[in-house]
Formats: C-alpha cells, structure tokens, sequence
C-alpha cells in the first residue's frame, strides 16, 4: 500500500501529461498538428494582446522528407512580434509543464503553458526532436535555445543556447512533430481563416506544406481592450478553490534564523545595541505601529517564551496551540521539546492566532471576491449561519462544503464584474465581417453583460447576407474567447438557437447566401466535451444567444424586405422591356400598319416609377 | 336548293370571316394607337367566373352576365397573358387572312416560334378562350379547330370552301368508315341532302354497326358520332344541319347521368362555352338510353358509381334539369343507382337496337 502511494508521488506533471497525451488532443497524427497549431497560434496571439501590440503571426508547416507519405515528421513554426519571454525563463516555460495557479480570473485563448507543452513532449515523443525557441524583448539581442524535456523529472534540458542581435521583438517556437497533413490540412486552413476574422486586428500569415501561401492582414486599427485580472465571483466557486484561498489567507510562522533576528532588531532600531528581554517588549510596544506582520510575530512569540534575541537563537518554535493556548518549542541547549502557556487576554495572542487561523470569514469575503463589501458579507454570514469573525483557518471540512455551498445559493450577490471580458466590439466584428464575406448586408450586436453560475459571459453576434456569400446557409462560424470552434457543431448551444430559428418569418427562404458568427466570451466556456469544440446550452447563454439572434434576424428581414421590393422593381422592369416589344409587335401587323408604335416612352415611365418607389 | 340559296350563304360565310378580320384590325389598332399615345393598352374580357355564369330561359342556353374583367398592360401581373392574348389575336389573324386551320396543340407548340412562353397547353387553352370571350365568336372561327375527331356519315352533298378545294363537292355516304368532322367539313356549305334526321351517337362502335345496318337509308338518317362529349365543331356542324338543312336532331347515349348530360349539351351547351352562341341546337331530343328504358326494356346493367350518383346530384341544382324528361330521368337513376350502356341491347342480338330499339324512338320522338 504504502509503496503504491509513493510511486504515484513520484509522477511527475510532465509524466502525467505524457500518460493522458490524448485529453489535451494529441490523440493521433491529424489531430496533434491540428492542437499543435492551435496552441502555439493561441500562445502567439495571447502575448501579444495583453502586451496591446497588433499581432503579427506567422506560422509554417513544412514536411521533413515531402515525398514520403503521410503521417511524417512535419517542422512547425510560429512566429509572433509579441513581447518575447526573458532569457532566464525560456527554459521553464518550454521545458516544464507548469502548474497554473492563479486565483484571478481574466478572459484568454488558453490556460498559459499547459497547451504548448504538450505540443513540445508530443514532437520529443513522436520525432526525438528538441524544440527550438528563438526570443526576443528588447527587440536587439535574441536568445536561441534547442530544449528537451526530461519528462520523468519534469525539468527542461538545454541543448544549445546561443545569441545574437536581431532587429526585432517576438517569439518564434519551431517543433517537429509526426503529423497528417493530408487529413488536417483542411481543418487547419479553416483554423487559420477563421482566426483571422475574429482578430481582425491581427496578420497572420500561413504558409502550408504543398507551398500554398495564405496571408490574412490586418482590417482593423484599434485594438480591442485588454481584460483586467479581477478576483472570482461568490457564485463561481467550489471548496477546493476555497481551500487554495485559504492557504493563500493563512500566514506561515516565519522561520526564526540569523536574517530574520537581524530584520527584527533593524526594525527596532537595535542593531548595535543588544537590550534585555524587558527593554526589546518596550521597545516594540513603542515602534508596534511600524511594524511589518513577521516582525510583530516574532516579538510575539518572543513576549510568551520572555527571551532575548541570543536565547531565541537557540530554540526552534514548534507549534502554536491555539486551542490549548500553548506555545512548544524545541530547546537546542537541552535537546527537548518544551512548552509555555499563552495568556489569551495579551494582545500578542491575538496576533499570534490570527496568523495562525486566517482571516475572518468577513475579511475573507471582501478581500477575495468581487463584489462583496461589508454589509453583504455579514448578511451572508448569517444566512450560511457562521459568526462574521469565523476565523477560516479554524473552519472544519463539512463547514467548508457548507460555506461553499451557502455561496452557490445566497441571492444577494452582485452579478459578476465584466470587466475582466474582452469581446471584438461591435465596429471590428463587423469590419471583419465585410471584409470576409464581402455580404449585400451585414448586422452586428454585442449583448450586455450577463452570467451563469457566477461565471460572467458577453455574447457578440453578427448576420450577413448575400454579396460573395455561397448559397446553403446559415453558415454558422462559432467562437468562444477568440477562438474558433471547428469540430462537433451538432451539439452546440448556438446550432440549437440556430436550427430552432423559422428563418422563413425573417423572410429568408430557399438557400440562402447566409452567415452567422456567433462570439461567446467568458472566464469560463461551459464546454461539453474534454476537446472543447462545443458549448453546452447553459440557460443563460442560450437566452442571449437567442435574443441576440432575434435581433439581428430582425435587421435581416427588414433588409429582405426591402431587397425583396428592389428586386420585384427590377423584375418588373424586365417584363416591361420584354413584353411590351411583343404586344408593340403583334398590334401592328393586327392593325395592318407598317411602322411600330413608340412604345419607348412607355419603358422609361415605368422606369422612372420603380426608381422613386426606390 | 337553289343556286341563290347558296351563293346567299358563301356570301355569309365571308361576311362572317370579314366579321372576325374586322374584329381583330379593330383590337389591334386600339392597342396600336394606345401604345403610340403612351397609354398602357387594355382588354376588357367578359368575365367566366361561376358567379358570371347565368342560365338564359328564353335561349335556353347558359350565358355570361355583365361582369367584366380588365387585363390591363400596366399591371405587371397580367402583362404576361395580356401579351398571350395580343399574340394570339395576331396569330389568329394570319390564319384567318391566310385560311389555315390550327389546333389548341397546334397553336401551344407554334406559340414557342414567337418567345411567347406558356406554362401548359392548358394555359394556351384559356388564352383561346379569352379571345373567344372578347370576339364572342368560337374558335372554330378564327381556324382554330379541336384535336379530336368526331364523324358523319349519310347521304349528304356538301362543296368545300377551304383554299385549294374551293367548289369540289363530295357526298358524305361514299365511305363506310364516315368523314372526320374538322375544318374543312364543317366550313364547307352544305348543299342538299335526302335525309329526314340527324341522329347523334355517343359511341364509334354503335356508329359503326348504325352503318353496317344501313341506318342512313333505312331511317332516312344522317348519322353522327360524338365520340362521347360532342366537340365544338361537331356541335356547329349540327346546329348547321338543324338551321341551314332543317333537319331534326336526335341524340342517342349511354344510359346513365353522363350521357344525359351529353345530349344536355347539344341541346343547350355547356357553362363553359357560356360566353359563346351559336353552339346549340335548343331542338335537339334525347331519346335514350333513359333510365325508364333500363326497366322496360330489361337491359343488363351494372350499379352506378360514387362520382356517378354525385353528379346526379349536382345536376339536380342546374336549371335545366328542373322539368320534363330531363328531371324524371334524372330522378330515376338516382333511385335505381344502375346504368346500362348502348352495347346492352347485343344481350339480345346484334342487331336487335336498330331492328327494335331505334324505330321506337324515333316513332315517340315525334311526340317529343
């Protein structure tokens, strides 16, 4: 038994992302150069929207042996004008897989990290291959590293690493990895065009195997808003994410050596001067507002175990038991464990349990949650039926699931904050559109705020109809956070408001030359699956997909309306112009007249009706 | 007949001809000069809507009433058939001038050589009957004639009038098979014949054996098959006879409503040629098969259909089923819910309908 637990101890992050390679998409040859793209495109993008720079992306596929057929080694290439990563992290960054372990939530492509490292070990894995990452962040000097990953130890391994001076700012990865063009080939052509229409801000550049050249450049010249690092909604939480804020909220003991003594004694201006016991508590109690945090602990603890700095150099703190109100330490001098009791009316008590048991349930609400202020989170300690001053470190396992859960439930939250969500905008969306689909008509709606599950969500959307479109829609583009959606569209949220919409009331019939791009953006997509192609119908979102639909069908079928009338106006003139030669014709020779009647007059007046009507 | 009497007629028969041409020249240069003044040319078709058909007591015949539509060249919807009807004018107008014949099939394929585009030949079909609407004259005589052919045959002179047959003359009962009633038949004057009658047959098989038995000479007949519903020119053609010959019509059917209805339409026309006289012969006697006959003369018969006993009931509602032997026959084949056909005599023996049957008929016609 034992055994078996140490083992799994042993596993690595790298390891175990190796083991379940095919969660993360790395499940066959298509599908891996398809992911790898994905992540590396996403990573390249990412950089650089939060740096506010317009993305400049270009990305290669090139096959090692051409002629052999697929799968085969492929070399893939992606390179940004993004702000680089320091020399001193690159091999972090590219050769571990990272923990992400931020409580903040902001909208982005992907989960920093996880993605690309599962590119780089599928390319080790499948070509024996290190990967090479090329950065720059002044924009003069580049650092070139070849990396492998020792997977078992989750440690990156520097093959080569060289410099040189270069003109420009930016990252750029090349991995070789076993892929099937031949199959994905498609689905990453797609990929990259309908990245491009939701980035309108950005050029990417693609140049795939066989040679061909796609190049998307920029259309529009603003730059949407970055989002901004905001804490997490009450609604959106679970116990183990209240469990990680808690080791967050709760303050170590500070280790008790040679630094920390010294910062106690500059802090207290007695460097040079070495006071007794008695002489340092005064001292404290007249600098006490000064203080740092550790610092106030130390004297704390020193006011309990009545010592001096050089008898406090030779003891280890154990334990404080708060409950007990004893304070063990280990005697050095004597080579036992020894204990003194805590007087719980000193106000060094309180400091020293406060450490120890974290923030009050209300400090804890405020300090960590959006839109929780004071009053709200003491009306929300009595409806979960916990003292405001519930110290969180004291609080028990079913008292954890219980606050959790009162969390879920408790009405009187603010709706989540929006600000951490970058949508398109309306005005690039539908530049992007235009410029796309080149339509007769184009409507775009950006939906206000809404939220599930305490997790906010903006949903954008835009119609276009006719132009270059080819018939057989609505050809419906999905996105989610600027990514696009390619696979598994049977089962998603906007096909349901789509197909459950009688296009035929908006006045569109037949077949269409139709498109909808629908953008969902959220801190958290409720995707269906594991491979995140599709999102599941949440009530809410629906309801603003829906009413966001409602909208622009309307603009639509007032646009048909009208086309319908031009086009009637345009008929008819033809039937004028065909007819009435005819009728001209055949009177003539009824009449027995030689010459035909002037029946031009005719034309023009219906003409000139149609334009007013116009 | 005197030589008079038919030039007298040649000279009508032009005058009518003159008629149409007229008509036509007129319709055209309204259009013409309409089109010259920058006006939208118009039609005004009496309108054939049910509700426009009436029945005529005194003519004993359906009519249209006042009710008239406008097929306007400006309304974009009706531009279409509007230039159907101009064309069709004008082609009419060649035939006539050029004394050719046409057929409703003829005149749906030859519209193509003109970019005049019909759905069907049964939209060509109403084209013709919006003309005829607008000239009150059938189409027989702008030279448009039915595909379908019925036949003559008795001793019966006739000179043709058609270009090229100008004055050759034929006598209908040289040729056992009987003459294909079409264009050159029913244009051509008819000069004098022997016979007393004109009988009306709805089947080929009966006419034939009417031949066979010398029905013509026997009953100083003229014998006529329709071919079930009597064509328009066939029923021109009789009317002829009746007027210009003064012969006496009788009509001879299927028992059962259907042929009723068919010896109906000879003697008062159909709601659907209500915009069109001279189509009618108001003298001409059905003489059987009744449904009284089915009893009396125990013919072998098989029950009526659903779509039979309600046509029975949709003819009880038209006017002219309301008395006489119209209405009591009527009346009987809804009670007895059987009908028999004119082959049912052959029960007993070939011949046994024109030896028995017929001399009967024509005896109690006379009291008709």
């Amino acid at each position: 038994m034992s055994s078996i637990k140490e083992k799994f101890n042993q596993i690595s992050p790298s390891e175990f992302f190796y083991r379940n390679r095919d969660l993360a998409g790395f499940s066959n040859p298509t599908r891996s150069l398809y992911t790898a793209v994905r992540e590396f495109v996403e990573n390249a993008l990412d950089a650089c929207d939060q740096k506010g720079i317009f993305p400049d992306v270009h990305m290669s596929i090139k096959a090692i042996d051409p002629e052999k057929p697929d799968p085969k080694p492929y070399i893939l290439t992606v390179k940004d004008n993004g702000p680089g990563i320091e020399s001193k992290h690159v091999p972090l960054a590219f050769g571990t897989v990272l923990y992400g372990s931020k409580f903040g939530l902001k909208q982005a492509r992907g989960m920093f990290g996880l993605g690309a490292t599962m590119a780089i070990l599928y390319g080790q894995i499948t070509t024996n291959k290190p990967v090479t990452v090329k950065s720059s962040t002044d924009g003069k000097i580049q650092d070139e590293f070849e990396l492998l990953l020792d997977i078992q130890k989750n440690k990156p391994v520097i093959l080569k690493h060289n410099t040189k001076e270069v003109t420009k700012r930016g990252l750029s990865v090349s991995i070789c990895l076993e892929g099937d063009y031949a199959k994905a080939g498609s689905k990453i052509k797609d990929y990259v065009y309908e990245t491009s229409l939701i980035t309108p801000y950005a050029t990417i550049t693609f140049d795939d195997p066989k040679g061909e050249k796609f190049h998307y450049s920029k259309i529009v010249n603003e730059m949407p808003p970055a989002p901004t690092i905001i804490r997490p909604h009450a609604h959106g939480i679970d116990v183990e994410t209240i469990r990680r804020m808690m080791v967050e909220s709760q303050f170590e003991i500070p280790n008790i050596d040679d630094a920390m003594v010294e910062k106690v004694r500059k802090d207290l201006g007695l460097t040079k001067n070495n006071l007794s016991f008695t002489g340092i508590m005064d001292k404290a109690k007249k600098r006490w507002k000064t203080l740092s945090r550790p610092v106030r602990v130390v004297i704390s603890l020193m006011s309990f175990l009545k010592m001096d700095f050089d008898k406090l150099n030779k003891i280890r703190i154990e334990d404080i038991d708060v409950p007990n109100k004893k304070l063990y330490y280990w005697d050095f001098g004597d080579s036992q464990s020894k204990s003194v009791d805590m007087d719980p009316e000193s106000s060094h008590y309180k400091q020293l349990t406060g450490t120890v048991q974290g923030e009050t349930l209300t400090t804890f609400l405020t300090k960590r949650f959006q839109r929780i202020g004071p009053s709200t989170a003491v009306k929300f300690a009595e409806f979960a039926g916990f003292k405001p001053e519930k110290r969180m470190g004291t609080m028990t396992n079913e008292e954890l699931v219980k606050l959790s859960d009162s969390l879920q439930k408790f009405e009187d939250f603010l709706s989540p904050d929006p600000s951490c969500l970058a949508p398109l905008g309306e005005e690039p969306l539908e530049k992007g559109m235009k410029k796309f689909f080149k339509p007769d008509f184009c409507e775009v709606i950006q939906r206000p705020a809404s939220a599930y599950s305490g997790f906010p969500f903006i949903v954008e959307m835009g119609i276009a109809y006719g132009g270059e479109i080819r018939p057989g829609g609505p050809h419906v583009y999905r996105y989610a956070n600027r990514i696009p959606l390619l696979y598994d569209e049977g089962s998603d949220v906007v096909l349901k408001v789509v197909n459950d919409t009688d296009w035929s009331r908006y006045k569109v019939k037949g077949d269409p030359p139709f498109v909808i791009v629908t953008h969902i953006c959220s801190t958290r997509i409720p995707y269906k699956t594991v491979g995140k192609e599709n999102v599941a119908d949440r009530q809410e979102i629906e309801r603003e997909l829906r009413l966001g639909l409602q909208f622009l069908s309307r603009k639509l079928a007032a646009y048909m309306s009208k086309r319908g009338q031009a086009e009637m106006a345009k008929k008819r003139a033809n039937l004028y112009a065909k007819y009435l030669p005819l009728i001209a014709q055949f009177s003539t020779e009824l009449a027995g007249k030689t010459k035909e009647p002037n029946y031009k007059k005719l034309l023009e007046e219906e003409i000139t009706v149609d334009d007013k009507q116009d | 007949m005197t030589t008079n009497k038919i030039k007298d007629r040649k000279q009508k028969a032009n005058e009518k001809q003159q008629n149409i041409v007229d008509a036509l020249k007129n319709h055209g240069a309204k259009v013409y000069e309409d089109l010259e003044n920058g006006q939208f040319p118009k039609f005004s078709i009496p309108s054939r809507s049910v509700s426009n058909i009436v029945y005529d007591k005194k003519i004993r015949q359906y009519i249209l009433g006042n009710a008239a539509a406008l097929r306007s060249s400006r309304n974009s919807s009706q531009l279409r058939s509007f230039t159907q009807l101009m064309w069709l004018a004008f082609f009419a107008n060649r035939l006539t001038q050029e004394k050719k014949s046409s057929t409703l099939r003829d005149v749906y394929y030859s519209s193509q050589a003109f970019e005049i585009e019909f759905e069907d030949q049964s939209e060509s079909d109403n084209i013709i009957v919006d003309l005829e609407a607008v000239l009150t004259k059938p189409r027989e005589d702008f030279h448009i004639f039915p595909e379908e052919r019925s036949s003559i045959f008795g001793d019966l002179n006739i000179e043709y009038t058609i270009p090229g047959y100008e004055g050759k003359k034929m006598n209908l009962s040289n040729h056992p098979d009987g003459y294909a009633i079409g264009p050159s038949l029913t244009t051509a004057e008819l000069v004098d014949t022997s016979a007393e009658i004109v009988i009306a047959i709805e089947k080929g098989g009966l006419f034939t054996r009417f031949v066979e038995e010398q029905v013509d000479k026997k009953f100083k007949s003229i014998i006529i098959n329709t071919g079930g519903q009597a064509p328009r020119s066939t029923r021109t053609l009789l009317k002829r006879l009746h007027d210009e010959m003064g012969l006496p019509v009788i009509v001879l059917t299927d028992g059962d409503v259907y042929g009723e209805h068919i010896a109906m339409v000879i003697k008062s026309g159909s709601a659907n040629a209500a915009h069109l006289r001279e189509l009618t012969v108001p003298d001409a006697k059905w003489v059987g098969v009744w449904a009284t006959d089915i009893e009396k003369f125990k013919l072998p018969t098989i029950p009526m259909t659903e779509s039979d006993i309600k046509r029975c009931y949709d003819l009880q509602s038209d006017p002219r089923y309301q008395e006489g032997i119209w209405k009591k026959e009527l009346d009987v084949f809804l009670k007895i819910k059987r009908k028999a056909e004119l082959e049912a005599f052959s029960k007993y023996g070939l011949t046994n309908i024109t030896d028995k049957y017929l001399p009967q008929k024509l005896e109690l016609a006379k009291s008709l």
